[in-house]
């Protein structure tokens, strides 16, 4: 089998050793500056991106749609085709309308607590996932237009997602609480102890630095504690399945089954940072004594 | 046209890779089709085209994950220029020559890409190697392999090859 040969002459080896050299010294040196500029950069390009990436992600939705129906009539009996035909089409209804009215219940439960709790949060849909093996993300479509920045939380009505990492113009990339990167400020529900919920490599959560003389038990239920990044105080996490405490430990830590499963969102809201109330205004700015 | 070429091939990785391979995933881990194209862009376009659809990839795919936007840019930038490199010093190169190379450098990659990422501390060399470097590099080859293949046995590239000299 011959090479193919589509090599480009001395003086572009030149351009081409020149242009490495410069990226190179420029990472070493300005790792921080070029990333900036590379995010800017990023903006208008990540909405040409947008825009196959949605249409590929439409079609998939509806070939799986399509798959999944051919696959369930598979094993169908045809003894009769009229009755078969007929009962293809009543089948074919009846799912359509029971997929309708599953979507419109969960999207008014998404709407009602998003009324309730979030007035001023976004709703949005999940279009892909990473594009590489070392994060656990997903994307969602809807970007820096909508108002959706980094270290925004991101839930459903079921608990904690994760929270915003990168945004392009229509997009945006959620860190998931179950990668070991992500970070969330933690509340033992029953015993107000606090930590960090932290994600495993095995796709569970762990909720870390617990003080020891916790009563922390399995079955409890693990909230957001609001103190620090983008959640309100009381979202839940997850709930404890196992308590790890270390001889001569100065914490104690606990493993989580976090209450939304990853691998199944398909709508979340994003929270935005201006809707999260302050401690102090939680807390109620203190009046001047009389 | 080899720019149009080699625009379509960025725009249309990105979604390819971030929607249809989550669900032909295997042992959890999905190839990285931007390093297989990066590697046969240097290897039939040379170091130059390498290295600039590269870094462009490499810029595009980061976009769309929670990775920093140089890492991977640069280390894809470096693979196909390495590959260009390599392409100039080959004469004659089977698809079975292409998934051993395939192989090798996309675990040198994938024992680079943790230090350049500054994953967390659990995500330890063990891990690395036996959840991800490994499943993927083993992916990457067998899908390199099989596409090389497929253009040499089913496509005119002498053809192509003259079209893209013109």
């Amino acid at each position: 089998m011959r090479m193919v040969n589509l090599r480009a002459p001395y003086s572009a080896r030149r351009v081409a050793l020149i242009l490495a050299v410069i990226l190179v010294l420029g990472f070493l040196l300005l790792p921080g500056q070029l990333q900036t500029v590379f995010q800017q950069i990023g903006g208008p390009f990540g909405w040409i991106i947008s825009w196959p990436l949605q249409t590929v992600a439409g079609i998939h939705d509806r070939i799986g749609d399509t798959w999944g129906r051919y696959v369930a009539l598979q094993g169908v009996e045809d003894e009769n085709q009229h009755l078969k035909r007929e009962l293809d089409l009543l089948k074919e209804q009846n799912g359509q309308l029971r997929e309708a009215a599953v979507a419109t219940e969960r999207l008014s439960a998404l709407l009602e607590f998003r009324k309730q709790v979030l007035p001023t949060s976004v709703a949005a849909q999940v279009i892909g996932r990473d594009t590489g093996n070392w994060y656990k993300t997903i994307i969602l479509n809807k970007g820096a237009s909508d108002g959706l920045q980094s270290d925004q939380g991101v839930i459903t009505p079921a608990g904690v997602v994760g929270r915003v990492v990168k945004t392009t113009a229509s997009t945006a990339v959620v860190l998931l609480v179950t990668d070991p990167n992500n970070a969330i400020a933690g509340l033992i529900q029953r015993t107000r102890d606090e930590g960090i919920v932290e994600g495993t490599t095995q796709g569970q959560a762990r909720l870390k630095y617990i003080p020891l003389l916790s009563s922390a038990r399995p079955g409890d239920h693990v909230v957001t504690s609001g103190l620090v990044g983008g959640f309100p105080r009381g979202i839940p996490i997850g709930t404890i399945i196992r308590i790890d405490k270390e001889e001569e430990a100065l914490f104690q830590s606990a493993e989580l089954s976090p209450e939304v499963d990853p691998n199944r969102i398909e709508e979340v809201l994003v929270i935005l940072s201006s809707s999260i109330p302050g401690e102090g205004e939680r807390l109620g700015v203190p009046k001047p004594k009389p | 046209m080899k720019g149009l070429i080699y625009f379509a091939v960025i725009v249309g990785l990105v979604p390819v890779q971030s929607v249809l391979l989550a669900h032909i995933s295997l042992w959890g881990v999905k190839p990285d089709l931007g390093f297989v194209a990066v590697c046969l862009v240097g290897l039939l376009g040379g170091e130059l085209d390498g290295l600039l659809v590269g870094l462009a990839l490499g810029w595009a795919m980061s976009l769309f994950s929670a990775q920093d936007l140089i890492s991977s840019a640069v280390l894809k930038g470096i693979v196909g220029f390495v590959a260009g490199l390599a392409g100039r010093q080959v004469v004659y190169l089977s698809p079975l020559v292409l998934v051993i190379g395939l192989l090798v450098v996309s675990c040198l990659i994938g024992l680079v890409s943790p230090f350049a990422l500054k994953l967390s501390g659990q995500q330890d060399w063990w891990w690395t190697v036996s959840t991800v470097v490994l499943p993927q590099a083993c992916l990457d080859a067998v899908i390199g392999g099989l596409i090389y293949w497929l253009m040499w046995s089913r496509l005119n590239i002498e053809q192509l090859m003259a079209e893209s000299r013109m």
